[in-house]
């Protein structure tokens, strides 16, 4: 599972960079020599025209070949002009879905992707909000602890599992004993979105004036903390149900039948319809992640009319005990 | 935020509530769940990791460390070494581009958000489906692409070719290790001033001495940080090699190799060993990387 830094990325930020409209700036510029910093802007587009063109190939090749692979019954020394549009089906699709292994597999990783993300939850939400509440110093030493798992990747995690299993097969002969595990895998993504989202909302304010209304830590969570993270609660959710669905790592070293570890035997065993089953996975994670990102974008755009425009008082809201 | 807490604070010492003392001195017991399930899940499997390593029978050594270097292992550090620096180095490149070609082509407006969407997506894409997409695409029978070139007489497995050599696991790698990077510099690119490019031009400065003197010296911080991210990224990863190759010349399959069997105690220190200078590459990149990201960061907040 690759690493990513998906949630703090300013994507409507302003372009400073952009050549062409580079024009709000102070007013010496008006006579400033526009041309000589940055000569025949004409040939200056043709550079990322062409990296932006061959990355879209590299990016959209192997998964049209895959869908190729997958959903069309032509071996590929035999593709050629006449061959290209024939025998099309989705019936290999339906071939992997009638595995007897299948549906257990997909269970046991759904399963697994609903657990994980409820004990995410029910671990950081309270802990990050009475971070942000309580100990606000100590934010920065939480973050750091939360990339702890990029240090110690999939494969050496698993090697600690296994050195401690004699001592516990109680617990790890579960197939929920993931659960777990696979907290930790998504515990970088997990907690910068919900960080994100308590970052974004005026949490002491919410706490103070549910508090003072005579509501209890369970109620304040529950009516006023949680509808206010609904988006950073919904992505870390999505995030850790793709984190789970596509880990193989630990679960085919524990021998654990999940989706993945039934994608890769069952590819060996039916190539065809193993491939079809990947697209299928790759589709739902994308899937999941498209999802993600239209969601963080409204949350982005939803920030801003959270200070009401016309309000000229100004928006202290620190709660200050008077 | 701390000011509010220390209004927050006097505040109630004044209306008579407790002294703060006793308050801050009792608040980190709320953390404990949380240091609680990480000490149980990642520290203690982690530490036991070293123990194992460390320990023979007759105490403690650091002979399976230094075991873990040699002969086939060695090899296998150096293969891994090798060819994460390559897909790094290529990830840096290419990513770094790719994000200057979204933040300067603005003419069809949907083309950056289309860009960074992407990325988001790719960049979390790793494990078996990516591995199985590059077999249909480039794999030695099956490959659609491999089957086009050997047709222009191009024939790639012919050459040395292979997607679990070097230049095999570079280019899968690059799928989700380049649109990394983009999200990695594209903060840093928007964060170039137009301004300074204009000053550079007033002093009279050419393009070549703008990026020259301003704008690679800003970004370093950003570039040499995604090469480290890349690299541990690349170096870590293992379902997706290992779907494209069986042999053990990579760290992370030799790794699932030793914990093939289910191994009693002891029995595989050198397996260990291997696991622990995983884990100390990895700490040590990370670390760099969050130092980097915090110079980087100095340029992105004006």
């Amino acid at each position: 599972m690759a690493v990513a830094v998906t949630m703090d990325l300013p994507i409507d930020a302003p372009l400073p960079l952009d050549p062409e409209l580079g024009a709000t700036t102070t007013a010496p510029t008006a006579l400033a020599p526009q041309s000589v910093g940055r000569p025949n802007a004409k040939y200056s587009r043709i550079v990322p025209i062409a990296v932006v063109t061959i990355s879209a190939f590299f990016f959209l090749l192997p998964l049209l070949t895959l869908a190729r692979h997958s959903l069309q019954n032509v071996p590929a020394f035999l593709l050629g002009k006449d061959t290209i549009l024939k025998k099309w089906s989705l019936e290999p699709l339906w071939r992997a879905f009638d595995d007897p292994d299948f549906m257990p597999a997909l269970k046991l990783s759904l399963t697994l992707a609903v657990g994980t993300v409820f004990l995410t939850l029910a671990l950081l939400v309270p802990t990050a909000v009475w971070t942000h509440l309580r100990l606000p110093k100590m934010r920065t030493f939480i973050e750091f602890i939360t990339v702890l798992p990029y240090m110690i990747p999939a494969i050496a995690l698993v090697a600690g599992i296994v050195i401690v299993k004699p001592h516990a097969r109680w617990f790890l002969n579960s197939n929920f004993a993931l659960i777990p595990f696979y907290v930790v895998l998504a515990l970088p993504f997990t907690y910068r979105s919900i960080d994100a989202g308590l970052r974004a909302i005026d949490l002491r304010t919410l706490v103070d004036a549910s508090r003072s209304l005579g509501a209890g830590w369970g109620t304040t969570l529950r009516k006023v903390l949680i509808p206010n993270l609904r988006t950073s609660i919904i992505s870390a959710s999505f995030l850790t149900a793709a984190v789970v669905i596509g880990e193989y790592t630990i679960a085919s070293t524990l021998l654990k039948r999940t989706l993945p570890q039934f994608q890769r035997e069952y590819t060996q065993r039916e190539p065809q319809a193993g491939y079809a089953l990947n697209l299928l996975a790759l589709l739902v994670t994308t899937l999941l992640f498209v999802l993600l990102s239209v969601l963080t974008k409204k949350r982005d755009q939803s920030r801003k009319p959270y200070v009401p425009p016309a309000d000229t008082t100004p928006h202290t809201s620190t709660g200050t005990p008077t | 935020m701390t000011a509010v807490i220390n209004t927050e604070v006097e505040g109630g010492r004044t209306a008579g509530a407790p002294p703060s003392s006793t308050r801050r001195n009792w608040a980190w017991v709320g953390l404990v769940p949380f240091f609680a399930f990480l000490l149980l899940f990642l520290i203690i499997p982690a530490l036991t990791v070293f123990f194992n390593a460390l320990r023979t029978e007759d105490g403690f050594s650091l002979a399976a460390l230094g075991e873990a270097f040699t002969g086939q292992n060695r090899e296998a550090f150096k293969f891994s070494i090798m060819f994460s620096a390559g897909a790094a180095f290529v990830g840096v490149i290419w990513g770094t581009l790719l994000a200057y070609a979204a933040a300067v082509l603005i003419r069809p407006k949907w083309l950056r958000n289309l860009i960074t969407s992407f990325c988001g997506v790719a960049a979390n894409m790793g494990g078996l489906p990516l591995a199985f997409a590059f077999i249909t695409l480039l794999g030695a029978r099956a490959g659609v692409l491999t089957n086009i070139l050997n047709w222009f007489g191009l024939r790639l497995y012919d050459h040395g070719f292979d997607l679990g050599n070097t230049a095999g696991l570079i280019v899968v790698y690059s799928y989700f290790n380049v649109p990394l990077m983009v999200l990695i510099t594209l903060p840093a690119i928007d964060g170039l001033r137009q301004s300074w490019r204009e000053a550079c031009a007033n002093l009279g400065g050419t393009t070549w001495t703008y990026w020259r003197r301003v704008g690679l010296p800003v970004l370093t911080p950003s570039l040499l940080g995604g090469f480290l991210l890349l690299f541990a990224n690349s170096f870590a990863a293992y379902a997706t090699a290992a779907v494209l190759t069986d042999n053990s010349k990579i760290v992370s399959l030799r790794i699932a190799f030793f914990l093939g069997g289910d191994v009693a105690i002891g029995e595989d220190a050198v397996g260990f060993g291997l696991v622990a200078w995983m884990i100390i590459i990895m700490a040590v990149c990370m670390t760099l990387y969050w130092v980097a990201r915090r110079r980087a960061e100095r340029w992105q907040s004006l």
